[in-house]
């Protein structure tokens, strides 16, 4: 008798999971629809803690404002890209997150397909927003990384080409976060090789070499340059501390390739640092081929969500300005909504997309052996 | 074969005195054994002998050589002393083969290889243990352990050889045979033992002289069989002996007249001077109590003990307990009413020192 | 008697005996042992061999071109056999290499160092000694990365590894180190080896402590140098400890994940560790292949172990009269022997926590004046406004940090209490029952735990749990805590209860006290501080421990290290310092605290 009773809970705990499955999929297309206030109900009809992971630190300020607005308490998570989704793949059950904040568009273009993640477009910017920003997945933000010098001392690294980072000289005053546990950055290095990217490398090269390019036995200019650029590299530990470091008066010489907003920090010298494409941009030019790299942050509900309605809203809520102001108070985040201005001194996101790398989901996706080429030349 | 002699040696462990002014000489191929209970000190000499333990006072020769001095600062370690020491729980180790315990020794000396081949076969043949040549000694009895371990301390050929407590570990028909093999190699080593127990047996039957330490103070020291017959004190009396003196308060008058437990008598010494008007101790030995029934005085008997060879008769004298001994497989009945008589000599203790006043007879 | 009869009497015989056979609780204790630990070791090593012949969804799938959930030898073939860009050389055989040399130095150094040691405390007139045996246990209470984040800070300077920023060595004392001394084979294998030197001295100088006497002095009155007795008695009565811990530093340096983290990655320098990591997130199949082979490893090193302690040279080493060992007189060389001692073990154990304490109150960093100083990341408040990056309060006054603490400490205590009694229950049936092979097989299943890299354990059960979805949170990480710290108090039970005469239990037995009972009032208080260590090594190991939980922490609740590896990662140095020193602290006191009310300590839990 007991078996049978355990066996029919079991039996109904998988019909109601399954069941709650269907359901956020309908909860989205019918949150699609809702007005404001109706979702704003909607949300505070649900039960349960509010979960989200997100990639960032800020989200945490997000949270408390959204609480204050909406009197709904929000249990924020701030975890790397890999976690969070390992932990899409492996948790089932109410300790999983209900939204997250994530990058990486290449493994999110798969995790969708897994049918891991779903993608909420709020009304109130549907129409706002480029095609490319809202599907597959809605980009919250973009984030770059660009080239920050050192400028004290003699031999201040101030590159107008990014293959003097390629001379010998330069070897060991390069720093970067190791691409094997950044994927961003892994990305930026694999966009390298792309024909788009490496056509421009090679005639970088010429302008700075004044020949053309001999490339051995590289496949293109791409791969030469990156494994050129690896061989100079140091690999820090996070880009707060290479910033740090950088700015530190003893690190005359150096450069480091790493997330502009970490120029906010406190313990960031930063009158000791330059970016280089501010420089650039001020004395009228551009660091060829590229002053870096740029990237989203998407926000996606999970499939098994149990607070899909206040997901949404918190979604609809960070797509605003006053959602936005963590992060945009800061230089090194910019809103994909036009309405939403950058900081003072920083460049638009249009100048930007220009003169930045950004990610090619397609490209990625298939990229292993460029990833193993990269993977070499990370190790010496 | 050396002299060993002791000059008011002591030891003490921070307040706890272990050794006492202790002197002694120990004369060349003598079977000395330090005896007394646990705690009296008997150890703790050896390893002094030995070098194991360094004395806080005294001096320490060996065959004249001085060993150790405290007031010249002379300690010559365990090495330069040219001894051997058998351990209580043999110290065999465990990680070698017998033969290489036994070859051990004999490497340090620089002995060579065929050399060492030899003495180590002719002490597996003396010792009868010459199928254990390759074990491990995790892999032997108590007793062949116990003769590796000779084996071992005998190898190097000491002069003198320091033994503690060695059969303690064996069980007793173990026991009995090994003490046979201790005496015998005695003799044929022609080396001084000096043999540490707690068993007056042992002593008895083994050794030349015995030293009787209580408390870190020497009590006796001279062969076994007079400290038997003239126990210094009250201390030595009680512990030779199997079973114990017998050991009964009394007063002596004038004139010789004892009263004691009950009885009176007339005392006539052999040995030192009779006592006047003194509080006594009187030492009788269990088998100086006959019982036959020509006895002067009556006992009752509280129970007895036949082993066979003889029986202990404890008997009870108007509420004073005497033990007696009776050769054969005699047997009383408990309770019973026997007649005995005091024969040979009894000793006198002053009971208050407990020194030996006088030995002599006990007429009724 | 015809056939039914004889079956009918061997039936009831067997019944007899299988009903004796239960009659006895160590029986039954081991039998339940057997199976719930064949079960908790055998069922997660099952499911890791699966993943690593399973196609994952993601990346794995896409990278195999294989649907995701179909079996395939891809991930061995990609792992051991891709030469192309030195694949399979930088992602295993590299690394693989680079953790033996690591690991082997590591085992010397921990044994040279703690043996030494060992011995000068046991057998000579060191001075200082209560010092020394005091502080030696502390570089294995605190957690490893902190001597390695201690290296780093005190030695890094301009001419090396990022080539930023001058430590203490280069500023103050203006000594520049050379990079192999400072990141690297040397500096890992230097700091893994000191972490777990504690082990050489407890297990060394456990056996220096009740070795006989006896053995020496024969040795000595047979005219043995000094040398030689050491060379030749000492020495291999030593050599059983020496291996036992030899394997337990080996297994231990093997799984360490953060010191060769902080201290190779800037100089590329990778272990089988660091790779597994990184694989897991996006290939775990290879991940898990890796964990295998540090599996088989643990497994060598267990029948290793099995193998030496059977020998025909059975050493006992319990004693009948431990006379007093005379001490050797070090002479004119105590003195400064002494200090050079104590510097190290300063150096090893005080200057880090001094150092924390120091990064924790610094706002710019290299800065140590006084102006640069501010107790904000302790007890400040609205941070944010200030420093724009981490919590907007101090840790003491975070509540997200209490919150933490408390479930370490929860956790820490929970998996105390299982493992510990475990411990003890094992110990007793293993002591009753020593010499069968029951005995003997629960012996080693309850060891194997520990000989599995702790990172690799972790792995292996999120694995495990991605199947049985109510093994989760607290529930999980409480298992997998109190499985891998099980060994420790299982060795220390058995320990206790060998030392325990069969008697004591049987007087209780006669007069008809049953087993719960005879257990808490007669066994359990004489060997309380015995038992009590059991208790208290794996609460200490689980409050700093790390890569264990990495893997398995709930976004929602976590644990004390995990929190402190999120903020080293993101660079919140002060933070991450402050919460790094409290940690320490916590363990610290929880140690000294149980040791004087219980006189229970680490070096019993051990098996010392």
């Amino acid at each position: 008798m007991k078996k049978f009773v355990s066996l029919l809970l079991a039996l109904m705990m998988a019909l109601c999971a399954v069941g709650a499955l269907a359901d956020v999929a309908a909860d989205i297309e019918a949150g699609q629809a809702l007005s404001h206030d109706e979702l704003v109900e909607k949300a505070k009809a649900e039960s349960g803690t509010f979960v989200v992971y997100g990639n960032t630190s800020r989200i945490s300020t997000a949270a408390e404002e959204f609480a204050a607005l909406y009197d709904i308490t929000v249990e924020s998570n701030n975890l790397k890209d890999q976690e969070i989704y390992t932990k899409l793949r492996s948790e089932n059950g109410n300790s999983a997150a209900d939204m997250v904040m994530i990058q990486d568009g290449a493994q999110l273009t798969d995790a969708i397909d897994e049918g891991l993640v779903l993608n909420f477009v709020p009304a109130a910017v549907a129409d706002v927003l480029d095609e490319a920003d809202q599907q597959p997945a809605l980009v919250h933000q973009y984030i770059n990384k660009l080239f920050i010098y050192n400028n004290l001392g003699d031999n201040v690294p101030a590159i107008k080409n990014v293959w003097e980072l390629t001379a010998p000289e330069m070897k060991g005053n390069v720093i970067f976060k190791n691409p094997e546990s950044e994927k961003v950055n892994m990305n930026f290095l694999v966009m390298c090789t792309k024909d788009e990217w490496a056509d421009k490398l090679a005639a970088a090269y010429e302008e700075w070499k004044g020949e053309a390019i001999d490339l051995g036995e590289y496949k293109n200019a791409g791969y030469k340059w990156v494994a050129e650029f690896l061989a100079n590299v140091t690999f820090g530990k996070s880009d707060t501390s290479i910033a740090e470091e950088v700015s530190q008066e003893t690190a005359v010489g150096k450069i480091g390739l790493f997330v502009l907003s970490k120029l906010r920090s406190s313990s960031v010298l930063t009158d000791n640092l330059t970016v280089a494409q501010y420089d650039a941009s001020a004395e009228g030019y551009e660091v060829k081929p590229f002053a870096g790299f740029m990237y989203p942050m998407y926000t996606m509900i999970n499939t098994q969500a149990t607070r899909p309605y206040t997901g949404m809203l918190f979604i609809e809520y960070l797509m605003t300005q006053e959602g936005f102001q963590p992060w945009g108070k800061s230089i090194g985040a910019y809103s994909p909504n036009a309405a939403i201005t950058v900081n003072e001194g920083d460049l638009t996101i249009d100048v930007w997309k220009d003169t930045l790398v950004m990610e090619d989901a397609e490209y990625i996706l298939d990229s292993f052996e460029v990833e193993d080429f990269i993977l070499q030349h990370c190790q010496n | 074969m050396p002299e060993i002699i002791l000059k008011n040696v002591s030891k003490r462990f921070g307040k706890f005195v272990a050794v006492e002014s202790l002197n002694l000489e120990i004369e060349s191929n003598a079977f000395i054994t330090l005896l007394g209970p646990s705690g009296c000190g008997k150890t703790t000499t050896l390893r002094m002998i030995a070098g194991l333990e360094t004395p806080t006072e005294g001096v320490i020769t060996i065959d004249g050589k001085t060993v150790f001095d405290a007031d010249k600062g002379i300690n010559l370690p365990p090495i330069k002393r040219d001894v051997g020491f058998l351990f209580q729980n043999y110290a065999l180790w465990p990680h070698m083969t017998v033969y290489q315990n036994i070859a051990f020794g004999l490497e340090n000396l620089k002995w060579d290889k065929a050399r060492i081949r030899a003495r180590v076969t002719e002490l597996l043949e003396m010792l009868r243990i010459e199928p254990f040549e390759k074990r491990y000694p995790s892999e032997l009895s108590g007793g062949q352990q116990q003769r590796v371990a000779i084996a071992r301390t005998l190898a190097p050929g000491p002069k003198v050889l320091f033994m503690d407590e060695p059969l303690s570990n064996l069980d007793a028909k173990l026991r009995m045979e090994m003490r046979t093999e201790l005496k015998r190699l005695h003799r044929d080593t022609d080396s001084t033992f000096v043999y540490v127990t707690h068993d007056q047996l042992e002593a008895m039957t083994l050794s030349t002289r015995v030293c009787i330490m209580e408390n870190g103070l020497l009590q006796q020291y001279a062969p076994p069989l007079e400290m038997y017959n003239n126990p210094a004190n009250v201390f030595v009396a009680d512990f030779m002996g199997n079973p114990t003196i017998n050991f009964v308060e009394g007063h002596i008058g004038e004139g010789g007249q004892l009263s004691f437990g009950g009885m009176k008598a007339k005392f006539e010494s052999i040995a030192g001077e009779v006592p006047k008007n003194k509080d006594v101790k009187v030492g009788i030995r269990p088998e100086y109590i006959h019982i036959d029934e020509e006895g002067v005085l009556e006992a009752t008997v509280y129970s007895t003990l036949p082993s066979g060879m003889e029986t202990t008769v404890k008997l009870d004298v108007q509420g004073t307990p005497l033990t007696a001994v009776v050769f054969g497989d005699v047997d009383y009945p408990v309770d019973s009413k026997v007649r005995f008589s005091f024969h040979k000599a009894a000793v006198l203790f002053d009971k208050e020192t407990g020194k030996n006043i006088a030995k002599g007879k006990i007429l009724l | 008697m015809d056939q039914a009869q004889t079956r009918n009497f061997q039936a009831s015989r067997l019944k007899g005996r299988l009903q004796a056979w239960f009659s006895k609780p160590a029986n039954i204790i081991l039998l339940v042992f057997l199976i719930s630990l064949a079960v908790l070791t055998l069922y997660p090593l099952l499911s890791m061999l699966t993943e690593t012949v399973t196609i994952h969804t993601g990346r794995e799938a896409r990278a195999a071109k294989l649907t995701a959930g179909s079996l395939s030898l891809y991930h061995f073939e990609r792992l051991f056999a891709t030469a192309e860009n030195d694949y399979s050389w930088i992602q295993f055989y590299q690394p693989f290499l680079n953790t033996l040399i690591v690991s082997v130095a590591a085992s010397v150094i921990a044994i040279l160092f703690g043996g030494v040691v060992a011995f000068l405390v046991t057998r000579t007139n060191l001075k200082y000694k209560k010092f020394v045996s005091a502080v030696f246990t502390f570089p294995y209470i605190m957690p490893s990365w902190t001597l390695a984040l201690f290296w780093e800070t005190f030695f890094k300077n301009v001419n090396i590894g990022l080539k930023t920023s001058n430590g203490i060595m280069a500023s103050v004392f203006g000594v520049y180190m050379p990079e192999w001394f400072v990141y690297g084979a040397f500096p890992i294998a230097l700091v893994l080896g000191l972490h777990y030197a504690p082990f050489a001295y407890i297990l060394i100088g456990g056996i220096l402590r009740n070795m006989d006497a006896n053995l020496e002095e024969a040795a000595t009155i047979l005219k043995t140098s000094r040398a030689r007795i050491i060379w030749k008695i000492t020495l291999p009565i030593v050599k059983p400890a020496m291996l036992s811990t030899f394997l337990l530093v080996f297994a231990s340096s093997m799984s360490a994940y953060s010191v060769p983290v902080f201290l190779g990655s800037p100089v590329r320098y990778y272990v089988l560790s660091t790779k597994m990591k990184s694989l897991m997130d996006s290939y775990p199949g290879q991940a898990y292949i890796i964990v295998g082979v540090m599996i088989l490893f643990g497994v060598a090193i267990l029948l290793l172990n099995q193998k030496v302690t059977n020998s025909r040279k059975q050493f006992t080493t319990v004693t009948g009269k431990s006379g007093q060992i005379s001490k050797i007189n070090l002479g004119k060389a105590n003195r400064p022997l002494a200090i050079i001692l104590v510097v190290i073990l300063l150096l090893v154990a005080v200057v880090p926590l001094i150092t924390f304490a120091l990064e924790s109150v610094i706002i710019k960093a290299g800065d140590y004046s006084l102006s640069n100083m501010t107790l904000d990341f302790w007890i400040g408040t609205n941070l944010s406004e200030r420093l724009d990056q981490g919590d907007s309060t101090g840790i003491l006054l975070n509540p997200k940090v209490w919150n933490a603490l408390g479930y370490s400490l929860g956790l820490a205590i929970t998996c105390a209490l299982i493992a510990g009694t475990c411990g003890i229950l094992v110990g007793y049936g293993v002591a009753k029952r020593r010499g069968s092979k029951l005995a003997s097989w629960v012996n080693s299943l309850s060891f194997f735990p520990y000989l599995m890299p702790s990172l690799a354990f972790g792995a292996i059960y999120l694995a495990m749990s991605s199947r049985i979805p109510w093994l989760r949170g607290f529930l999980l990480l409480g298992l997998v805590g109190s499985v891998k710290y099980l060994p420790f108090a299982s060795r220390s039970g058995v320990n206790a209860m060998l030392q325990l005469s069969g008697e004591i239990e049987e007087a209780a037995v006669i007069t008809g006290v049953p087993w719960w009972k005879r257990m808490i009032r007669v066994i359990f208080p004489i060997q309380k501080s015995s038992f009590l260590s059991g208790y208290l090594l794996p609460m200490v190991s689980c409050m700093r421990e790390l890569s264990l939980f990495v893997l398995l922490v709930p976004t929602s609740n976590t644990i004390l290290t995990t929190m402190l590896m999120q903020y080293s990662e993101k660079g919140w140095a002060q933070f991450g310092n402050a919460i790094n020193l409290l940690i320490i602290i916590v363990v610290l006191l929880i140690n000294f605290i149980v040791n004087k009310l219980t006189g229970a300590s680490i070096d019993k839990g051990v098996g010392g």
